[in-house]
């Protein structure tokens, strides 16, 4: 499975390649079906070539050396096998926590996500006056680029910004937070600016799902004696399995690669302590121009997403290729 | 069955998940209209006394940034405003452009369903600072670095996944026969494709168009490591002003912050039918 | 599990506040163990009638009883009566055990009770080897079997069909009648079974009531209902080809009486007890026999012959009326000849111009 995954890392190479199905009334004038077929795809497999095929390709070379920009060409650099990737598992563990963290930022956001996310969506499948307009404002988070959402919350958990002034007025007025000085605090407050962020994606994807949801199953439910609890849980859940593995498998890519966001709140401080796996790397690479090392952890990133996101999608792929079909 | 209505409690929670999400939105704006005096008043200042619209003209005014005290980046936003732009729309035009032909080769012509899903997937989970790396190398060699054709080759690559995918989903539900009519008529495939595809999806061709100009104007971390002093992005710039004062221009970055996330949510919400297509690279559709 | 009386009572359910009457006052009453099909094109109310008895939606007014009481406060699923949708709706995520056994385990019966249902139902419907395949995986017969099993395993003691063979292919639905009728035979169950299929209802139900734009035009047996039509749309329904009708006028000269539209009249038997007045006049096709031109009551050219085996279904128009007649398919006569037409005595049927109502134009026991 790791051997076609990577094959498959640039998307339009692995697919197009294949030779295209014999269509049914061939033999009109003009191109053939596979000269057209190249020419439409040619564009687009080059691009995904020159620019994002090769690049990884260098990154693979060079995560084998223990090249540095201060050391001359790449090309001279020392071969060293798998050092940086052993010296990255077994000796870093600044890496080895950021993966944890990042990982914990990932359950902590899907499950909050996903929970609220649902809530609203079931709301919404209740009739109400000002649907629409709730319904966009509701989505408004997601439409805000990453970099400006992390700005926001950097301004509303500062020690004497609104966050820690509702506090106060709730819980008394000794509470004053330094939410960025304290590794606990810090990372919750990421954990919120994601949440706050990308609730509404699961809101939109679980709503379109519960809209879709067909309405004979669930009357039959009913008419069995299924108690309305019973029918969510039992029929109409199940029904949605696939939309939300979509879900989860989406958000779980995204925040693998967290950055934006963290770069804006903290920096990934206070010390290493909100350090994503991206902005380790970042780091290691723009910051210390260790930059084989840093391709090394991007590569097991890359290994360790591709298992995990293969495990997820396993319960729903046929369904999925059915779906593409 | 008749859906319910909402009921009491029900009305509650719903407005207090408004408030919570329109409470951020909120703030931002309020900041950047807040006169300099309110920007660090502590406890900080809600609603400012009297707005203005000072923080934005300083945006663009260098002497004034300058006043400020950003010495280092003594740069008004002016650049960032126009390389964003620049970089934005040309790269969302090559991407739909390219992933058009892509979409039109991959839904009539091949089987990329088998693996697709994998396939999409994994080419968007490498972590962009390690495609970033690469880049930064090879740019360095054929002088590309700090420039604008080097960031929009990148932004056209890392949205053509999505352009291509959501635009294949659109071509995907049109029927082949109308084509395959057309040709009967006697047009060639690519002139059938041409002329007769992709005006039929029109509509979804504008949704993919929109959501790759949010994808592009939003990027910040190949702009943040390929841009120097040629180039510049609104994300970078506002970066660059929260560093260089630790944050303290509030005014200046909240009215940046603000032009950077104006335009995206109108067009989202201009396109917000397509949002769970384009996300989920049109393996939802709504 | 004796099976009960079901009785549908002024029963009324109107759309948006009045503006769309969907059921218009239906009484039905429907005896223990007996099957009924609601007949009827789409849109006639059949479905909401069902959705009503089984607490899907609420009547805007009447009653629906059950041995007498009524069950309207009963919420869905606590009235003891079942529902095959006509697309099945079986839950696809589950195997097909989980679904015969969804309608138990929802009521938290114990575990072993639900093992003993579920494979006597799974036994009755020849499912007993599918019993661990996943429903997404089943075809349309198979579908429809764990549709009426999973209903059946929790013992309603009135089952509802909502047009339950009409998504199955030709050969399914012959053998999924046959099965429906052992069904039927070996549960005893009250069954109401709707269909716009005249040839479903006519095979498997005891009775038939024929429903057009939400009220229950004609109630009866079965082998009455084709030969008696009370109603003028049961008449223009029922039958294939269903029975000719003419609208017209009757009026009378001395003892003898005539029906007649323009470029159409025909002289009626002596005796009709009928005002003149504007009637529609029903001649079956079975009743209609071709004669020679000459002498005949009604002629006119053929227009159209289509063979069914034996028989010819044979179109002939009569000035601007057109008349099927059923004729031996031997000798059938050639599109375009001219022909007679003699109508059976007796067979005469009419019905009132306003009322659409069958009128007894010769009482009973009256020869013409």
């Amino acid at each position: 499975m790791l051997k076609d995954s990577l094959n498959a890392s640039s998307p339009e190479t692995a697919s197009v390649t294949q030779t295209p199905p014999k269509a049914p009334g061939t033999g009109r004038p003009g191109a053939g079906e596979k000269t057209v077929a190249r020419i439409l795809t040619m564009p687009g497999q080059l691009v995904s070539l020159l620019v994002l095929v090769a690049p990884l390709l260098v990154a693979l070379y060079m995560s084998f050396t223990d090249w540095s920009p201060t050391r001359g060409s790449l090309f001279e650099a020392e071969f060293v096998g798998f050092e940086n990737y052993s010296e990255l598992l077994i000796w870093d563990t600044r890496f080895v926590y950021a993966v944890l963290r990042t990982l914990l930022i990932s359950i902590a956001c899907l499950s909050l996500e996903f929970t609220f996310g649902l809530g609203l969506a079931v709301l919404f499948m209740r009739r109400f006056r000002g649907k629409s307009v709730l319904f966009s404002a509701f989505l408004t988070p997601m439409m805000i680029l990453p970099v400006v959402v992390g700005y926001i919350f950097w301004m509303l958990f500062q020690s004497s910004g609104p966050v820690n002034q509702i506090m106060e007025c709730i819980l008394g007025p000794d509470v004053a937070l330094e939410w960025f000085k304290n590794a606990p605090l810090a990372v919750t407050a990421v954990i919120v600016t994601e949440v706050w962020h990308w609730t509404p994606l699961f809101f939109l994807i679980l709503l379109s799902g519960l809209n879709s949801v067909p309405e004979n199953p669930v009357r039959a439910a009913v008419i069995l004696g299924a108690s309305p609890r019973q029918v969510f849980w039992r029929v109409i859940m199940p029904m949605l399995k696939p939309v939300i593995i979509v879900a989860f498998v989406i958000r779980a890519m995204e925040i693998i690669k967290l950055f934006d966001e963290v770069f804006m709140l903290t920096r990934g401080g206070p010390g290493s302590s909100t350090e994503t796996i991206s902005l380790y790397i970042y780091k290691l690479a723009f910051n210390d121009f260790q930059l084989a090392y840093g391709a090394a952890a991007a590569f097991l990133t890359l290994i360790g997403s591709l298992v995990l996101i293969h495990l997820m999608l396993a319960p729903v792929r046929n369904q999925l290729l059915e779906a593409g079909r | 069955m008749q859906t319910k209505k909402l009921s009491p409690l029900q009305w509650v929670l719903m407005l207090m998940a408004l408030t919570v999400t329109l409470f951020p939105v909120f703030w931002i704006l309020m900041t950047a209209i807040k006169p300099p005096t309110d920007w660090n008043a502590s406890p900080a200042i809600w609603v400012p006394s009297e707005p203005t619209f000072v923080n934005f003209k300083t945006l663009f005014d260098p002497e004034a940034i300058r006043e400020y005290g950003v010495g280092g980046v003594s740069q008004s936003a002016t650049k960032a405003v126009f390389g964003s732009v620049l970089a934005s729309v040309t790269a969302t035009f090559l991407s739909v452009l390219i992933g058009l032909f892509s979409a039109i080769g991959i839904s009539r012509y091949g089987d990329g369903n088998k693996a697709t899903p994998l396939i999409i997937l994994s080419g968007r989970m490498f972590p962009p600072a390690a495609i970033a790396v690469p880049f930064v190398i090879i740019f360095s060699n054929i002088g590309l670095t700090d420039s604008y054709v080097g960031l929009i080759a990148i932004y056209v690559a890392v949205t053509l996944p999505f352009s291509t995918w959501m635009l294949k989903s659109f071509v995907d539900d049109l029927p082949r026969e109308i084509e395959e009519a057309a040709m009967i008529d006697g047009l060639s495939r690519m002139r059938a494709h041409l002329t007769v595809t992709i005006p039929l999806i029109k509509g979804g061709l504008f949704a993919t168009t929109m959501f790759i100009f949010i994808l592009n104007w939003s990027e910040f971390m190949f702009a943040l490591v390929l841009s120097y002093t040629n180039v510049s992005t609104i994300p970078v710039q506002l970066a660059k002003y929260v560093t260089a004062t630790a944050g303290t221009l509030y005014g200046v970055q909240a009215a940046l912050a603000v032009l950077a996330m104006v335009p995206l949510v109108i067009v989202g919400y201009l396109i917000q039918g397509h949002l769970a297509r384009g996300m989920t690279f049109g393996a939802i559709k709504q | 599990m004796s099976a009960p009386k079901l009785e549908l009572v002024d029963l009324v359910k109107e759309y948006e506040d009045g503006a769309v009457v969907a059921v218009d006052g239906i009484n039905l009453s429907i005896a223990p163990g007996e099957t009924v099909a609601l007949l009827g094109s789409s849109g006639c109310g059949k479905s909401t009638t069902l959705n009503m008895i089984v607490g899907l939606e609420t009547p805007t007014s009447g009653d629906i009883r059950i041995d007498g009481k009524s069950i309207l406060h009963l919420p869905a699923g606590k009235r003891d009566v079942g529902l095959v949708f006509q697309d099945y709706a079986v839950f696809t995520s589950m195997t097909v055990k989980e679904n015969l056994a969804f309608g138990l385990a929802v009521r938290k019966t114990p575990k072993p009770e639900i093992e003993r249902v579920v494979a006597e139902t799974a036994e009755l419907l020849g499912m007993s080897d599918r019993l661990n395949a996943k429903a997404r995986e089943l075809g349309g017969s198979e579908l429809q079997r764990v549709a009426i099993g999973r209903t059946l395993a929790t013992r309603p003691s009135i089952l509802l069909l909502d047009e339950p063979l009409s998504n199955l292919e030709a050969e399914a639905r012959l053998a999924m009648r046959r099965e429906l009728r052992r069904l039927q035979a070996e549960t005893g169950l009250t069954i109401i079974y709707v269909t716009h299929d005249q040839i479903e209802a006519l095979s498997l139900a005891d009775r038939i009531a024929v429903m057009n734009a939400g009220k229950i035009l004609q109630a009866e047996e079965t082998t009455s209902i084709c030969e008696r039509p009370d109603h003028v749309f049961v008449a223009g329904f029922l039958g294939s080809p269903p029975m000719n009708l003419v609208r017209g006028e009757v009026s009378r000269c001395g003892e003898t009486a005539s029906f007649s539209k323009e470029g159409f009249a025909l002289d009626l038997p002596p005796g009709a007890h009928l005002e003149p007045g504007r009637y529609a006049l029903g001649l079956r096709p079975e009743a209609l026999r071709l004669v020679p031109a000459d002498g005949a009551p009604l002629s006119g050219v053929v227009s159209l012959v289509e063979t069914r085996g034996s028989e010819a279904v044979v179109t002939v128009e009569a000035g601007p009326v057109r008349l099927n007649v059923i004729a031996p398919a031997h000798g059938r006569p050639a599109e375009g000849e001219n022909v007679g037409v003699d109508i059976e005595a007796g067979s005469l049927v009419f019905f009132g111009g306003d009322s659409n109502r069958r009128i007894e134009a010769y009482p009973a026991g009256r020869t013409l």
